[in-house]
């Protein structure tokens, strides 16, 4: 056990977090599933319209890597097997019935677990596409199983705004999330790392007592809980190191798997936002490809309102006709935020929030919670002040430089200051706080699938 | 504020491709997110943004100028009607007469640099950048108030265009534009903006008061004669250290005053705009370079009595603090690392004071000393990257077999 202070970031005072209830969700009549959301894996369907499924039949599998098949997470019929340009399947939409019908998997005993091969354990992740949970570092790519991690790390906290938290999600399934470390284990010749957020007494004994992985806290405002922040305090990347990370809900679902012997019907998503009406800002049980418009019904505060999956600093945005995907565990509302106000480059700045302190808020209204919009508040423009961004960024990486030899490709440079140990997320909160209002996350992630294009 | 935003959607379509008046989009872009904030909303990750955008950041640096700008006004007139013996000047004329003799280079400078700024805005067709509102006050105030105006709008246009359009515009220019443009105008026209009759408004030096020569407290200390005590030797020429730290004395319009510098450096630093490590630097590259000056061997400080003034002296004299803490804190063309800050800043202060002891061509050594530091800024940025990669690399190593 060992605690790491995190002393750069920021916590950005927002209104909207979700309180720590577990609702469920509505059910719905129809699931829609993206094969399409995982890059790279092309997609092929296994069953077409009108075929009767039951939970955990076969849908569809990877033509890149064929062992990995995706199964269905609800007993019903394929209403459509939808293709998209190129022919690049796009969405499969099942119609739920009421009998929920299993397709019945392996099934171990909790004890039996940690005595499992790594074929065994990557044969299951395969067979039920729950390696797509895991993200393999760097690149942030679906792992590829031949492949021998130096080191797994399992991030049970996120300080990103409006994020489910580890204890929450692992409420009811203490024995799932252990059975998940334990078949992590058998995975990686190295440690399995569990990264929990440091000075909180009330964590569940599940997750500050878990077994079989070696216990990091972090302590310190966003990104302490990024994994590209926990690698790099325990374990970090040199090229051609190959780590592979997981979110503690979704070890949750690995080990559901595992102890059922069933896909699991269900998972938890927090729902948070300032566009989130009081009182429905909450955590929700609810089935993978469910409708959002049924998820957010009645929910929603008056105005334009923008979805984003994911957190708001770098999550992605979403249409309310969208379902959720396979990767989402939360789901942010914000308004939409077109007003105008008068010459805002002067104005003292006692209803703004910023992290600067040329703002009269920053200086007199420190305990202030704030609820923002997607206002951009000003226009791009280039890169002026230097400096800003390393404030964010709670690893040894000079950020400005990053950018700099990403921006000119230059690969060599970039792997040097650090790339590889980054990931497209680590530099959203520099992006907020850019007064020139760059898109640092599009230019890391392009620098990125650069490199993953060129080789190191 | 509807009144207004519906004044300018109504004149919106008049600057649209192909419409009469699309040729000055870049002054409509420009007056209307000066008026209202941009309707934008966020495109992709993050989707919020923080408050602070350049619009605000130059604005900063404008506002922490204003001390200084309006001590020169003030000092420009009160220099004119004490030189002049006008009778019964006070506090009132001494501004007025400032405001006559200050505020024509200032909007001259912003006309002429301003011009420049929408033209290649709209060659180029991006927004008008804020980074000239800076330029456009910097340069007059490094000027002396005697300057022609011509030379205000030529000095302006080489900067604004050599020192920066030529390069992409702000945020891709080497040097500072500012002080390129009163380096261009130190070399094409030196008569005007070096000497000792430049520094103060005076309509006839046939008249002036007994004793008064028009020369910066710097000229003075570096014409003091071997084996002068030089301290004293200031003193009687009328420069005490109260008095230079206040500024009521000849000079460039903003340099003189030290109070209204540290003012706008409060500004700068409370406000985060401006770099701390730059300016700590520049003071510490000043301080260690005189101090080391002063335990030169003595018959060496007695031929040169300039070597003998305590550094505190060298910081309010010239315009090296006003550099300091205003030129050399430029973001674009200061050092971007940290540690390089460090060493930029020391080096303008180390630099300028070689300069101004040893050089006697070169009466103040802090613009050159500055523009020499933007050109080696890069390079100091270049090794601190270095260390720093091979630190990673240690690090690296250091954790995979720890």
């Amino acid at each position: 056990m060992k605690i790491h202070r995190i002393k750069k970031g920021l916590d950005i005072p927002l209104v909207g977090a979700p309180e720590p209830i577990v609702a469920d969700g509505p059910l719905a009549e129809c699931i829609t599933l993206y094969p399409n959301e995982f890059e790279g894996l092309k997609p092929r369907p296994l069953v077409k319209p009108g075929d009767t499924v039951r939970r955990g039949s076969i849908l569809f599998y990877s033509k890149k890597l064929e062992a990995l098949k995706f199964r269905s997470p609800a007993a019903g019929t394929v209403k459509e097997v939808v293709f998209g340009h190129r022919r690049a399947l796009e969405k499969i939409v099942i119609r739920v019935s009421g009998a929920d019908e299993v397709e019945p998997l392996p099934r171990f005993a909790a004890g039996q677990i940690a005595g499992l091969s790594r074929e065994a354990v990557l044969a299951l992740l395969l067979d039920t596409g729950y390696l797509a949970h895991l993200k393999q570092r760097p690149f942030s790519r679906v792992p590829d199983p031949k492949a021998r991690p130096k080191s797994i790390f399992v991030n049970a906290m996120n300080t990103a705004p409006f994020q489910p938290e580890a204890g929450v999600v692992v409420r009811g399934h203490e024995a799932a999330f252990q059975a998940g470390l334990d078949a992590l284990t058998a995975l990686t010749s190295g440690r399995v790392y569990l990264c929990l957020p440091g000075g909180r007494p009330d964590l569940p004994p599940a997750l500050a007592g878990a077994k079989n992985a070696e216990i990091h806290f972090f302590e310190g405002p966003h990104p302490a809980g990024n994994s590209s922040v926990h690698l790099h305090h325990i374990d970090p990347i040199r090229p051609n190191d190959v780590v592979w990370t997981v979110k503690a809900v979704d070890l949750v679902q690995i080990g559901r798997l595992l102890l059922d012997g069933a896909m699991p019907p269900d998972r938890v998503i927090a729902l948070g936002g300032p566009g989130v009406l009081d009182g429905e800002r909450r955590y929700c049980r609810t089935r993978l490809g469910s409708p959002l418009e049924g998820l957010l019904k009645d929910k929603l505060a008056a105005g334009e309102q923008r979805i984003v999956a994911g957190d708001i600093l770098a999550g992605v945005q979403v249409g309310v006709d969208s379902s959720l995907r396979f990767q989402d565990s939360a789901l942010c509302v914000l308004p939409e935020g077109r007003e105008r106000h008068f010459m805002g480059w002067i104005v003292p700045g006692w209803s703004t929030f910023s992290q600067s302190r040329s703002f009269l808020s920053t200086w007199l209204r420190r305990r202030a919670t704030w609820a923002l919009d997607t206002n951009r508040h000003g226009s791009p423009r280039a890169m002026v002040l230097t400096g800003l961004y390393d404030r964010f960024v709670p690893m040894r990486i000079m950020t400005d430089y990053l950018v700099r030899a990403v921006l000119a490709h230059d690969i060599d440079e970039a792997v040097k200051l650090g790339l590889l140990e980054t990931d497209p997320e680590d530099f959203a909160l520099c992006a907020f706080a850019c007064p020139s209002k760059m898109d640092l996350v599009g230019i890391i992630r392009r620098g990125l699938a650069e490199v993953e294009r060129e080789g190191i | 504020m509807k009144f207004l935003e519906q004044m300018i959607e109504k004149m919106r379509p008049l600057f649209a491709p192909g419409r009469p008046l699309h040729l000055f989009h870049a002054v409509f872009e420009a007056t209307d997110s000066f008026l209202l904030t941009p309707p934008d909303v966020t495109d992709g990750p993050p989707h919020v943004r923080d408050a602070l955008d350049i619009k605000r950041t130059m604005t900063f640096v404008v506002i922490a100028l204003i001390p200084c700008t309006l001590f020169g006004i003030f000092n420009a007139g009160y220099m004119h009607n004490t030189v002049n013996q006008v009778p019964g000047a006070g506090f009132l004329q001494h501004l007025l007469q400032g405001l006559r003799l200050v505020l024509p280079i200032i909007l001259v400078s912003y006309a002429a640099g301003g011009f420049w700024e929408v033209l290649f805005a709209t060659i180029r067709k991006h927004e008008i950048n804020e980074g000239f509102l800076v330029t456009g006050l910097l340069f007059p105030l490094i000027l002396p108030p005697t300057i022609p105006l011509w030379q205000v709008a030529v000095g302006i246009s080489f900067g604004t265009v050599i020192g920066k359009e030529i390069f992409g515009g702000t945020g891709f220019n080497v040097l500072n534009p500012a002080l390129t443009a009163r380096a261009f105008l130190y070399f094409a026209y030196p008569a005007q903006i070096s000497g000792d009759r430049v520094w103060a408004s005076v309509t006839d030096w046939a008249g002036v008061a007994d004793g008064f020569t028009g020369a910066t407290s710097l000229a003075v200390a570096k014409a003091a004669p071997a084996g002068a005590n030089i301290v004293e030797f200031l003193r009687q020429s009328g420069f005490s250290l109260k008095s230079m730290v206040m500024g009521l004395e000849p000079g460039s319009i903003g340099e003189t005053s030290a109070i209204a510098v540290t003012l706008g450096l409060l500004i700068l630093v409370l406000t985060g705009i401006g770099s701390w490590r730059i300016i700590a630097g520049g003071v510490l590259g000043t301080a260690m370079s005189v101090t080391l000056l002063n335990v030169l061997p003595e018959p060496l400080r007695l031929a040169k009595p300039i070597l003998q003034l305590p550094f505190y002296y060298d910081l309010v004299m010239g315009g090296i603090f006003f550099g300091i803490v205003f030129m050399a804190t430029d973001p674009v063309s200061a050092a971007a690392t940290p540690a390089g800050k460090w060493i930029y800043g020391f080096s303008i202060g180390a630099l300028t004071i070689v300069i101004r002891t040893f050089n006697p061509a070169y009466p103040a050594g802090n613009m050159l000393a500055i523009l020499f530091c933007n050109v080696m800024a890069p390079l100091v940025d270049h090794m601190v990257v270095q260390v720093h990669i091979r630190h990673r690399a240690r690090y690296l190593a250091r954790m995979n077999h720890g």
